[in-house]
C-alpha cells in the first residue's frame, strides 16, 4: 500500500519529522515499510512561467509563438501546438535541458524556423494524467520562476508498506488510520475530521433488502445535482502520488475515500438502475454479469451480487457492474457503502481471478462501524467541491450487526512478565491512551480497564496478550532488555537417529565419494510408471504444483535415480546419496496419519568397466562394500547377506543382481536392514543411461528405523597378534557353481583355528581351468596368538587344504 | 708383516676418503673388514707366524681394524651430510605445480547449515525434534490458532493431500511446537528442524519445498527479552561476531505479541546486495507463544510463559554461503553440489 506524506498531513502535523524518520518509526512501531519515493522528482525542474505575449506561428496555423516569462533575465521563445495557450496565462515550463517522465530530453529547437527554448507543459507531458487536449493553466497566483513542486505545494514522499504486515490491521488500509499510528508514535493530535451526515430532506429512502449473510451491513444514500467532471487539482494530485491515474470526480472522489478511511464504497448512476431498490444475493448457478471494465463473468453460488431489482449491478466487494457504473453525463448517484463477509469476498476474487483495491480491504474484515461514517466523507467532500449537490432523502442503513467495542482487562504485571520490560503502570497507561485507548484505572490495583474502539476490536485488539502487543510497540521494544535464558532444564534425551544419520552423512560424503542430495517429496505419476511403482499406494496431493506430481514419496531411490543422467552426460562417475523421510500411507494409524519411515537411499553410475577389469570392479562390488564399511563405521557387525526374492516395492532392483543385508535384532533374530542391487536392466533406456550415456548402475536402500533397531557390534577391539603371521596366495580351481563362501569356510576349516584373514583377490575363468570351472586366488594370513609359525604349518595347511578342494570336486592350484 | 698391515693401512685410509658416495663405502667396508676382506686375510695367517711375532701382529692387525670402523663411520656421516646439504639445496623444485587434489564426496550446504544451527541449539541445552512432513490439518493450522477461513489456509498457499481433507504437507514447522506441548512437562526448549511445503511458483528466492528451523521455549519466567537473547546467540555463532539487532511488531497467528527481528547486515557497512541497501536484512518470525495454542495442548498460561521463533534455513545458507539461487538446493547438480 502508498501512503504520501502529503496527504497524512491532512490527518495530523508531522512537521519536523523527516519523511526517513517518519517510515522508519512505521516500519518500527506499526508494520513494515518497504521503501519511500520521491512523487514527481521532475516537478522541481519545472518552472512556473507567465505567458507575456502570444503570437501566431507564421508558417503554421496550429502553432503559436509565446514569450514566456520563468524569472530568468531575459523571457524565453517558446514555440506551442496547444489550442488553450494564451497570453496572461500561468503554465508549467520545462526549460531546455530539462528531463520529463519518459526519459525525454528537451532541447534547444527550431520549428517551422521559429526558435524555441523548452516546452510548455501538458498533464500528460508530466505524467499527472492522461489529458492531453491542451496544456495545463496553473492558479493564477503562482510564483513565477518557482519549481513547480514548491510553487503548488506538491512535494510529497511515498511510502510503501508492505501489504502483508497489514493482513491483522483493517484499520491501517486506509491514510487517517496511518495517520493515527504516526500521532500515537510521535505524541501529535490526531486533527479531527467531521464524519457525520449533512442534513437530508425527506423523499424517499432507497429500498434494501440484504438475502445473505455475507453482507452484515448496506448503507445506501441517494445524491442528486452532481456536474461529472475533472477533479481538482488537489485531488488529483494526491491520488497521482499513491499510484492511482485520476479518471472522474466520481470516481477519483470513491477511490479518495476508500484510500483515506480504508473503507471501499461505489457509485451507482441511480437513473440506469432499473429495478425497484437494491438487493443483496448470493449469485444463481449459471448467471452471468458483465464487470465494469467490460468482461463478461460467469458466476457461481459462492458469489455475493448486488443486484437492482434481480438485475446484478456489483460483484459485491469487488467490482462494480458494467451496466450501472457512472458517465459522463451522470447527475443522480446512489451511494453503497457496505461491510461484506472478508471470506466470501476473498474465496470470489480468487476464483475470479479479479483481486481488487477493495477486495484487499474487505478481505481483512473491516469495522462494521465504518460504513455510514465513509459515507459522510464522500459527500461532505463532494460538497465541498460542488456545493449545489443535495441528498433528497434519509440514508438507508439495513443489515445485522452490532458495533465491536468492547472492554478488555489487562493487569499491568502481565505487561513486565511477557516483554521483560519494566515499565510503570503509568507508563503502560499512557501508550495505550497515546493508541486512542480509553484506560481507567483504580478499581482494582495493578488492573486497567481499557476500552477498545470498534475500528480496533474483533480480531485485533481481544485478549490481554493483544493490549501486551499494543504497549510494546509504542513504548518501543528496543527498551526491551536482552537477557540469557537461565533456569532448570534437563538436558536433551539421547537422539539416536540424528546421530546415526550424521554418522551416515560423513562417512558417505567422505571416503566413500558420494555427494549428498536433497530430492523433492513430491514424484510425477510418469516416473513412478517408468520405474514401475505406479501400483503402490502414495499419499497423493489435491492440488500439486503440475499436473500428475502429486505423489509423496514413499522411498527416496526414485528422486535419486531421476538426478542421475543429467550429471552423468558431465561426470563419467556419479554417487549420490539422500539420507530422509518417505511416508506409506497403507500403514496408518488412528488419527489418519501414514507411517513415517527414514531411509537412506545411494545411487552409483559410471562408466561400464572393460572385459579384463578386476571381478569386484563394478558399482554393485563397490556399493555393497561403501555399505559393509558404513555398517562398520556406524558400529554393526559385518551383515548377512543374502539372495534377495524381488518385491513389487522395489522394481527398481534387478532381479537376480540382487542381495539384502541383515543384522542381529538383539533378540536373538536377524532383522532386514537394506538393500543392494544393480539397475533393473530394463531402466537404462528409460532413465536415460543407454548409448552414449550407457552405465553401470547400482541402488542401495538402507532402513534407517530398522538400523536404530538393532544390536550394536559384539565384539570390540581384537588384540594385535604378539607373533609375525605367515602370508599365503593360494587358489582354487573348482565348478563355477561353487560359491566363494563354501571355499572360505573350507580354508578357515584348514587353518585349524590359524586363519587370521582370508581375501579373494582373483576370479579367473579360461581354458586352463576348463569349461564351467573358475579358480578362486585368495590372500591368506595364517598366525597364531602362542607362537611363531613355521614353514611346517604352512605345509599341513595346504596338504588338508588340498584334500578340502578335492572334496569339493576341484583342486589346489600351485602358484 | 708389520709392513704389510702398515700398508694396508694407508691403503684403506686412501680408499675410505676418496669413496664417492654409500654405495662405494660399502664395498670398501665388504672388502677390508668383510668375511673374505683383506683384514681377515691377515688375521687369517697369524697362526702360521713365529710365535713371537704372532701377538705383536695380532694387536696391529685389531688396532687397524678399530681405527678402520671409525674412519668408514666418519666418511658415512660425511657423504650423508653432503647428501642431505645436496638436498637441501635443491634447485629443481617447481612451486607452480598444481597440488594433487583430494578426492572425496560432499555434504548438502543444507546440511552444513543445519548442523550448525543444531549444535548451537544443542549447546544451549535444546532438543532437536523433527515432527512429520505430511501433517494433520489441526497440528499445521486449528491448534495454531489459525481457524479454518484464515486466508493462509487457502489452496493456492498449501497443499492438500487427498482422502478425508485432514492431511497436508506442513507449511511450517510450527507444528511441532503444539505436538511438543501436548507431550511433554514444562519446562522445556526444542527446536525443530526441517522440510516444509508451500504451493508458490519458483523462482530464485522461492521453491514450493524449503527448510525452517522452528524454536520453542515454555518456562516459569520466560520473556521477550530472553527470546532476543537467545537470537542474538545464534547470529553471533553463525557470523563468528555479535551484531546489532532490531525487534519490530510482525503478525504471527500463534504468537501474541508477535515481532519480526532483523540483524544488521554483516557483510556491509551502508547497504549492499544482501540487505538490499537497507543494512538491515529480515531473519526470523517470533513472538510470545498465544494464549490460544496453550489452551490448545492444555498448558496453564498464567504459569507458563513462552516464546516461538522461526526462520528460513535455505536463505540463512544462500546468505552464509553466498548463493544465489534457492533452486540448486534440489536439483541435484553436482556442478553445484562438489563445491560444498
Ligand atoms: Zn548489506
Amino acid at each position: 500500500m502508498l501512503i504520501s506524506t502529503r496527504w497524512l498531513s491532512r490527518h495530523v502535523d508531522l512537521g519536523g519529522l523527516a519523511p526517513e524518520e517518519i517510515a522508519e518509526s512505521l516500519t518500527l512501531s506499526t508494520a513494515e515499510v518497504e521503501g519511500t519515493s520521491t512523487f514527481a522528482p521532475h516537478l522541481d525542474q519545472v518552472r512556473v512561467g507567465f505567458v507575456q505575449a502570444r503570437e501566431p506561428h507564421p508558417d503554421a496555423d496550429k502553432l503559436s509563438i509565446c514569450t514566456v516569462d520563468v524569472g530568468g533575465a531575459e523571457p524565453l521563445q517558446i514555440v506551442c501546438g496547444a489550442p488553450n495557450v494564451d497570453a496572461g496565462q500561468k503554465v508549467a515550463v520545462a526549460e531546455v535541458g530539462c528531463v520529463l517522465p519518459g526519459d525525454f530530453k528537451i532541447k534547444k529547437a527550431k520549428i517551422r524556423g521559429a526558435a524555441s527554448a523548452g516546452m510548455i507543459c501538458s498533464v500528460r507531458e508530466l505524467d499527472l494524467g492522461d489529458e492531453h487536449d491542451g496544456i495545463w493553466v496553473l492558479d493564477a497566483d503562482a510564483p513565477v520562476g518557482v519549481g513547480v513542486a514548491e510553487a503548488l505545494d506538491l512535494r510529497d514522499t511515498v511510502i510503501e508498506i508492505d501489504n502483508k504486515s497489514l493482513t491483522h490491521r483493517p484499520d491501517l488500509w486506509g491514510h487517517r488510520g496511518i495517520a493515527g499510528e504516526l500521532a500515537a508514535i510521535h505524541d501529535r493530535e490526531l486533527l479531527p475530521l467531521d464524519l457525520s451526515l449533512p442534513p437530508t430532506g425527506d423523499g424517499r429512502p432507497v429500498a434494501v433488502r440484504i438475502e445473505s449473510e455475507a453482507c452484515s451491513r448496506y448503507v445506501a444514500l441517494a445524491v442528486d445535482g452532481v456536474r461529472q467532471g475533472p477533479s481538482p487539482d488537489w485531488l488529483r494530485m494526491l491520488l497521482l502520488a499513491v499510484g492511482q491515474r485520476p479518471l472522474d470526480l466520481l470516481v477519483d472522489l470513491s477511490n479518495f475515500v476508500m484510500l483515506d478511511l480504508g473503507q471501499p464504497n461505489h457509485l451507482f448512476d441511480r437513473g440506469r438502475l432499473a429495478g425497484e431498490g437494491i438487493v443483496v444475493r448470493m449469485a444463481r448457478p449459471g448467471e452471468r454479469t458483465t464487470t465494469l471494465d467490460g468482461e463478461e463473468r460467469a458466476l457461481g453460488e459462492e458469489d455475493l451480487l448486488i443486484c437492482s431489482g434481480d438485475e446484478p449491478v456489483a460483484l459485491a466487494g469487488i467490482m462494480g457492474g458494467e451496466g450501472s457504473k457512472v458517465l459522463d453525463g451522470t447527475t443522480e448517484l446512489l451511494l453503497e457503502v457496505a461491510r461484506f463477509d472478508p471470506v466470501t469476498v476473498r474465496r470470489s476474487a480468487i476464483r475470479l481471478g479479479l483481486r481488487s483495491d477493495a477486495s484487499a480491504r474487505f478481505e481483512k474484515g473491516l469495522d462494521p462501524a465504518l460504513p455510514m461514517e465513509a459515507a459522510a466523507h464522500l459527500v461532505r467532500t463532494l460538497s465541498s467541491i460542488q456545493p449545489q449537490v443535495s441528498l433528497p432523502s434519509p440514508p438507508t442503513d439495513e443489515g445485522s450487526w452490532s458495533d465491536q467495542a468492547c472492554e478488555v482487562e489487562l493487569r499491568a504485571e502481565r505487561v513486565r512478565r511477557l516483554l521483560g520490560l519494566d515499565l510503570s503502570d503509568e507508563e503502560i497507561a499512557g501508550g495505550l491512551r497515546r493508541l486512542q485507548f480509553g484506560v481507567s484505572t483504580g478499581a482494582r490495583e495493578g488492573v486497567l480497564r481499557v476500552a477498545v474502539p470498534s475500528r480496533r476490536a474483533g480480531k485485533d485488539v481481544a485478549l490481554e496478550e493483544d493490549l501486551v502487543e499494543e504497549v510494546g510497540r509504542i513504548v518501543g521494544y528496543e527498551r526491551i532488555p536482552v537477557r540469557s535464558l537461565t533456569g532448570e532444564i534437563a538436558p536433551p534425551p539421547y537422539d539416536g537417529r540424528r546421530e546415526l544419520t550424521r554418522v551416515i552423512q560423513d562417512r558417505l560424503s567422505g571416503g566413500a565419494r558420494f555427494h549428498e542430495v536433497l530430492s523433492y517429496s513430491f514424484l510425477s505419476d510418469e516416473l513412478l510408471a517408468t520405474l514401475g511403482l505406479d501400483e503402490l499406494p502414495h499419499v497423493r496431493l489435491a492440488n500439486p504444483v503440475c499436473e500428475g506430481e502429486h505423489n509423496v514419496r514413499r522411498s527416496l531411490v526414485p528422486g535419486l535415480l531421476a538426478m542421475v543422467e543429467q550429471n552423468r552426460r558431465r561426470r563419467e562417475d556419479v554417487r549420490l546419496f539422500e539420507v530422509g523421510e518417505a511416508y506409506l500411507p497403507e500403514h496408518e494409524n488412528e488419527r489418519g496419519e501414514p507411517r513415517e519411515v527414514h531411509e537412506v537411499g545411494l545411487v552409483w553410475a559410471c562408466v561400464p568397466s572393460g572385459a579384463d577389469a578386476r571381478f569386484d570392479a563394478g558399482c554393485f562390488c563397490g556399493l555393497q562394500g561403501v555399505v559393509e564399511d558404513l555398517l562398520a563405521f556406524a558400529g554393526y557387525d559385518a551383515p548377512t547377506w543374502e539372495a534377495w526374492a524381488g518385491e513389487r516395492s522395489k522394481a527398481w532392483a534387478h532381479p537376480r543382481r540382487a542381495l539384502r543385508a541383515s543384522l542381529p535384532d538383539g533378540d536373538g533374530g536377524q532383522r532386514e536392514v537394506g538393500l543392494v542391487a544393480a539397475l533393473e536392466p530394463g531402466l537404462h533406456r528409460s532413465l536415460g543411461l543407454a548409448d552414449e550415456l550407457a552405465s553401470d548402475v547400482a541402488v542401495a536402500r538402507l532402513d534407517l528405523d530398522g538400523l536404530l533397531a538393532c544390536a550394536p557390534r559384539t565384539g570390540g577391539y581384537r588384540p594385535i597378534p604378539r607373533y609375525p603371521a605367515t602370508k599365503l596366495d593360494v587358489a582354487l580351481a573348482l565348478d563355477a557353481t561353487v560359491g566363494v563362501d563354501a571355499c572360505v569356510a573350507a580354508i578357515e576349516r584348514c587353518g585349524k583355528g590359524l586363519v587370521a584373514s582370508c581375501e579373494l583377490f582373483d576370479v579367473f575363468c579360461g581354458e586352463s581351468v576348463g569349461a564351467g570351472r573358475r579358480s578362486l586366488a585368495f590372500h591368506v594370513l595364517l598366525a597364531s596368538p602362542e607362537r611363531t609359525l613355521g614353514e611346517a604349518d604352512g605345509r599341513k595347511f595346504l596338504r588338508r587344504l588340498e584334500r578340502a578342494a578335492a572334496d569339493l570336486g576341484g583342486e589346489l592350484r600351485s602358484e | 708383516m708389520e709392513e704389510r698391515i702398515g700398508q694396508l693401512g694407508t691403503e684403506a685410509r686412501g680408499r675410505i676418503e676418496g669413496a664417492a658416495d654409500a654405495e662405494a663405502l660399502k664395498t670398501i667396508e665388504r672388502e677390508l673388514l668383510g668375511k673374505q676382506g683383506v683384514l681377515a686375510e691377515v688375521l687369517a695367517s697369524i697362526p702360521g707366524l713365529e710365535p713371537a711375532e704372532r701377538p705383536l701382529v695380532g694387536r696391529l692387525a685389531n688396532e687397524l681394524k678399530c681405527e678402520l670402523l671409525g674412519s668408514l663411520a666418519a666418511r658415512r656421516e660425511a657423504l650423508d651430510q653432503e647428501r642431505l646439504a645436496t638436498d637441501r639445496a635443491c634447485d629443481d623444485f617447481d612451486p607452480t605445480l598444481p597440488a594433487r587434489r583430494a578426492v572425496r564426496g560432499s555434504l548438502h550446504p543444507i546440511t552444513r547449515v543445519r548442523r550448525k544451527v543444531e549444535d548451537v541449539f544443542t549447546s544451549m541445552g535444546y532438543s532437536i525434534l523433527e515432527g512429520p512432513q505430511v501433517e494433520l490439518d489441526y497440528y499445521n493450522f486449528q491448534a495454531l490458532n489459525i481457524p479454518a477461513d484464515h486466508p493462509a489456509r487457502e489452496m493456492q498457499d498449501t497443499f492438500y493431500c487427498t482422502g478425508g481433507g485432514n492431511l497436508v504437507m506442513r507449511t511450517h514447522t510450527s507444528p511441532v511446537q503444539v505436538r511438543t506441548m501436548e507431550r511433554a512437562e514444562p519446562p522445556y526448549r526444542v527446536v525443530s528442524v526441517g522440510r516444509v511445503f508451500r504451493k508458490e511458483e519458483q523462482d530464485a528466492t522461492h521453491d514450493h519445498t524449503f527448510h525452517q528451523v522452528e524454536g520453542l521455549v515454555v518456562g516459569e519466567d520466560v520473556t521477550a527479552g530472553h527470546l532476543i537473547g537467545t537470537l542474538r546467540a545464534l547470529l553471533a555463532r553463525l557470523f563468528g561476531r555479535e551484531l546489532d539487532t532490531r525487534l519490530r511488531p510482525g503478525y504471527f497467528p500463534f504468537v501474541e505479541p508477535g515481532f519480526e527481528l532483523d540483524v544488521r547486515c554483516p557483510f556491509c557497512e551502508d547497504g549492499c546486495r544482501v540487505c538490499s541497501r537497507t543494512t538491515w536484512i529480515e531473519f526470523c518470525g517470533l513472538g510470545m507463544v498465544h494464549p490460544r495454542v496453550f489452551a490448545a495442548s492444555d498448558v496453564d498460561a498464567e504459569r507458563y510463559t513462552g516464546f516461538a521463533f522461526g526462520f528460513g534455513l535455505d536463505r540463512l545458507t544462500m546468505m552464509l554461503l553466498g548463493i544465489d539461487d534457492v533452486r540448486h538446493f534440489m536439483a541435484g547438480d553436482l556442478r553445484f553440489l562438489e563445491q560444498f
